[in-house]
């Protein structure tokens, strides 16, 4: 079996690129060593959040100020639009609000209010700009929200409306679990029905026009019991992003997997890409290695998608190397050999923040003439350098938005040699 | 010197003792054993630090068989002490020596000699067996060496000295700085300090008072215009992510830079080096010494760059040097000196503890308190070689399964808070009433709480939130002591932050950065 894209990773940029390469006939295969940081994430659309220590009200007019070197740097704000749209329109069923011209405030399961461009509709609720009345809930023995915290943060932070917040606490069903995740909790929502006894201990407790703030494990399979809450407690219910696994964050990566299996895409988890076989300047077939030995894949674009130093796609060896595990791509953002790593204090700007690939504007890495390393080579995701994803927060907009320029740049190869050709 | 100010609340005791280290605590409990009434003050939290600093090796003497031998002797003596006084605080791991390829094997000869000479058990094993016994050391060790050497936990000690003393009347008062030491005429009869957490102050009058202040020691002598010279001699560690070895493993060879790798609980720490550094409070971790300890481990254990390294410290010895002038600090004696400044200054009332190593502390506080005595009406016996500390009663020795033993029976009981160190909701409850504080680290050094592979990646939102609930912190107080730990973990993360354990650190920075916003939290 060939494919005509071979996709490193199966995190949001990798599914994002697939997915758009699919829907537009191409035999596509993902290779990952697992799950990527869906399942982390709060799976909220994070474009931009913050420059510098000021919060960004609209990403589209903040993207110029960003720095050259920047992801963003390689699309127009119209580009970026279109691959938002695409994205809620293909996660339909978790029914994305927002947009780019204007953030969101989410809370945080710490109560700080977050900027986000786009949320699913079990988290946009929580959106907190137009002030009003909030209480949120914690679930006894779940150590992963604090709802007392919650509420004291919010009532003090920077809101253009301020709002009022307080805490409660319900006690699930008992069972044979004390040590609960958001993700255990969720599959009892789904199995167990728990949405029952949410509403019943919550109808009495809830004023009128408060809304409900949850910790995020309403259902794995589905947000039906976020639905069947909002509809009998007629009163808008939220849920808050915790620790991970990030329940929503599944649920996203089930839309995104579920859609791309049933259009026919490949996806194999437990191998690891470990390089490529090379022809005048293009990849010819990727390695990949998995328990029983090393295969070779022909392909005819690849898109790499493999991740930061979190997912593995960097690492930094303790002589202080850092490298590019998968096809050692030349790296930018690197500090120099006699430079120190990492600042001394955690919030200080890290030299290493902003180390991956640079690329052209198709998204292929270039080495350090500008040149593409690989013809048919193009990176998406947090392999970019230039960047810094959490403390912007723009991680998942990154993945989304180049994940599918990565795509439409393989899908109009016709366009790119005209390009080529100009230059 | 202070002058009187009679609007202070002061107290008074026969003995006050400056330090909350092992050395302090160990003084603590022996006067307040033989009936003394004490009371320690402590300018930070206890054990914060030599004690808890140090690398948690119980030394069998060994190491200081060849160079040392009164060090030896007294190492061994205690070491069979704590066994069983401080049973729950020694893990009996064992020590082994080896001779790597970069050792001389014929230095095995002198330390059997020395070993015997100062009675620490030692005996050959042939490599085959210590390789079994030890599969991740270098094969090519050319001899091995067993010796009784163990794990120490250097807070569950201070903390169960600590509180043995209270119970014998004891006050214990951490996060008290001295401030001053009151003298009448040719007696320092005691000292005026300050609350660094409720900023109130307050005068302790005391018979005598005990200097048990280690590398800081100096300063509480100038106090009461006494010269004690103590060189802070700073030696680095790190802690890798996992039980790498099983044994205390040595060098045999000279002492020297990174040539310990021994097991601590869940983890395994490689040390350490040993720098002069004028200022205690100023050590600094360089990338330099980072590189020699991650190269002798691999001479120990190969591999060991590739090996998760999750923190690196730095601790400071006390070193004393009373006369002449020594060029490098590991010729410094390691055994202890106790300077009585009537004697030495003309000032009565006032001793100085220190030199020494933790190995050695209830020796450490059984001759500074015998010097006490003189002072106190005569000689009263020395208790702590025979009562045991709480939880040491029956003798047994820590294991390491202890936190899963317990839990095994009922497997999903209660929450864990930390998985990394399987501490319950409840412990962690019961241990932020018990101490009354608010502080994440003060929790950690308890409960180790945050000390595993994530460093705190979990657990420290989860017990922020905790504090908050049980209504010990208001919300700003909830978010200080969070980001304060953050800073502070940061400090021992950073400079061993490579490979896989980078990739955690980036799993905790989606964490607090991506999912809880935590730089953005409100004041």
């Amino acid at each position: 079996m060939s494919y005509d894209t071979l996709v490193v990773g199966a995190g949001l940029a990798g599914l994002t690129a697939a997915l758009r390469l699919s829907e537009r006939g191409q035999r596509v295969l993902i290779v990952a060593r697992g799950v990527g940081a869906t399942h982390l994430a709060p799976a909220t659309v994070d474009v931009l959040g913050y420059l510098g220590d000021t919060r960004v009200v609209s990403p589209a007019a903040s993207l110029p100020a960003l720095s050259n070197g920047h992801p963003y740097g390689h699309m127009t704000v119209d580009q970026l639009t279109t691959a938002l749209a695409w994205f809620c329109a293909h996660t339909a069923s978790l029914g994305y609000a927002g947009s780019p011209g204007e953030n969101l405030l989410l809370p945080t399961a710490l109560g700080v209010p977050k900027p986000s461009a786009f949320a699913p509709r079990t988290m946009a609720g929580g959106d907190l700009r137009a002030g009003g009345r909030f209480v949120f809930v914690g679930f006894k023995g779940f150590k992963d929200f604090h709802p007392t915290l919650i509420a004291a943060n919010l009532a003090r932070a920077p809101l253009p409306i301020p709002i009022e917040a307080r805490a409660l606490e319900v006690e699930p069903p008992s069972s044979r679990r004390g040590d609960l995740s958001g993700r255990v909790i969720a599959g009892r929502f789904d199995n167990e029905h728990l949405a029952d006894w949410l509403v019943s201990a919550l109808e009495d407790r809830v004023e009128p026009d408060e809304r409900i703030g949850v910790p995020a494990a309403l259902g794995l399979r589905s947000d039906a019991p976020w639905e069947e809450l909002e509809q009998r407690l007629q009163r808008k219910v939220f849920e808050v992003a915790t620790m991970p696994p990030s329940v929503p964050g599944i649920r996203l990566f089930q839309a995104l997997s579920g859609a791309l299996r049933s259009g026919g895409a490949r996806i194999v988890f437990g191998v690891t890409a470990v390089g490529a076989r090379t022809n005048a300047g293009r990849i010819e077939a990727v390695e990949v290695a998995n328990a029983t030995g090393t295969h070779e894949y022909p392909v005819t674009s690849v898109v790499l998608a493999s991740g930061g130093f979190a997912s593995g796609g960097l690492e930094l060896d303790s002589f202080g190397t850092t490298r590019e595990t998968v096809f050692a791509l030349p790296l930018i953002g690197l500090p120099e050999a006699d430079r120190v790593r990492f600042a001394p204090r955690y919030f200080d700007e890290q030299p290493l923040a902003t180390a991956g690939v640079a690329t052209d504007d198709s998204l292929r890495p270039v080495d350090s003439s500008g040149r593409p390393v690989y013809e048919n080579l193009h990176a998406a995701g947090a392999i970019l350098g230039g960047a810094t994803p959490w403390k912007e927060k723009s991680g998942t907009g990154i993945s989304v938005a180049t994940g599918y320029a990565a795509a439409e740049a393989i899908l109009a190869p016709a366009a790119q040699l005209v390009s080529e050709a100009v230059r | 010197m202070a002058t009187q100010s009679p609007s202070l609340s002061s107290l008074e005791a026969d003995v006050l003792v400056i330090g909350g280290g092992s050395t302090g605590v160990g003084v603590a409990r022996d006067a307040a054993l033989r009936g003394f009434s004490t009371i320690l003050v402590e300018r930070s939290d206890l054990a914060d630090g030599t004690t808890g600093r140090f690398h948690g090796l119980l030394h069998s003497g060994g190491r200081y068989a060849v160079k040392d031998p009164s060090a030896a002797r007294e190492c061994i003596a205690e070491n069979r002490i704590l066994r069983l006084t401080a049973a729950d605080c020694v893990e009996d791991t064992g020590g082994l020596f080896v001779s790597t390829p970069w050792d001389d094997p014929e230095y095995g000869d002198q330390f059997l000699e020395g070993c015997k000479a100062t009675g620490v058990p030692a005996e050959e094993i042939p490599v085959a067996e210590a390789l079994r016994r030890e599969p991740r050391v270098n094969p090519d060790i050319r001899r091995a060496f067993l010796v009784p050497d163990a794990a120490l936990d250097p807070w569950k000690l201070v903390w169960g000295c600590a509180r043995s003393a209270e119970e014998h009347g004891a006050r214990i008062l951490p996060y008290h700085r001295v401030l001053d030491l009151e003298v009448d005429g040719d007696r320092v009869v005691g000292a005026h300090v300050r609350n660094e957490r409720g900023g109130e102050e307050l005068r302790i009058h005391a018979t005598v008072v005990i200097n048990a202040a280690g590398a800081w020691a100096g300063q509480i002598a100038d106090l009461a215009h006494c010269t004690v010279n103590v060189r802070a001699g700073m030696g680095l560690m790190i802690a890798m992510n996992h039980r790498l070895v099983h044994m205390c493993v040595n060098r045999c060879k000279r002492p020297a830079d990174g040539d310990i790798l021994l097991p601590l609980r869940t983890a395994c720490v490689i040390g350490t080096t040993d720098v002069f550094v004028p200022d205690p409070d100023k050590t600094e971790i360089r990338q330099e010494d980072i590189d020699l300890l991650l190269d002798e481990g691999e001479k120990l254990v190969p591999g060991f760059r590739q090996a998760r390294a999750l923190h690196a410290w730095a601790g400071v010895r006390p070193l004393f040097e009373d006369t002449a002038k020594v060029a490098e600090t590991r010729d410094v004696t390691r055994s202890h000196a106790l300077l009585d400044h009537s004697s030495r200054e003309g000032v009565a009332g006032f001793l100085t503890i220190t030199g020494g190593k933790t190995t050695t502390f209830r020796l450490m506080a059984e001759a500074a308190v015998d010097a006490a005595c003189q002072q106190l009406g005569g000689p009263r016996p020395c208790r702590t070689a025979d009562v045991p500390l709480a939880g040491s009663e029956s003798h047994s020795l820590y294991q390491i399964s202890h936190r899963l033993a317990e839990r095994e029976p009922v497997p999903q009981a209660e929450e864990i808070i930390c998985e990394c160190e399987l501490i319950t909701r409840s412990r962690l409850e019961d241990t932020i009433k018990q101490r009354d504080t608010t502080s994440l680290d003060d929790i950690r050094r308890l409960l180790r709480l945050a000390m595993g592979p994530c460093q705190g990646g979990f657990c420290i939102y989860r017990a922020a939130g905790i504090l908050h609930e049980g209504g010990h912190v208001d919300q700003a107080g909830a978010n200080q002591t969070l980001l304060d730990f953050l800073e502070e973990r940061w400090k021992g993360v950073h400079p061993v932050l490579h490979g896989d354990q980078l990739r955690q650190a980036r799993l905790d920075d989606w964490i607090f950065q991506g999912i809880l916003d935590v730089e953005h939290v409100p004041a």
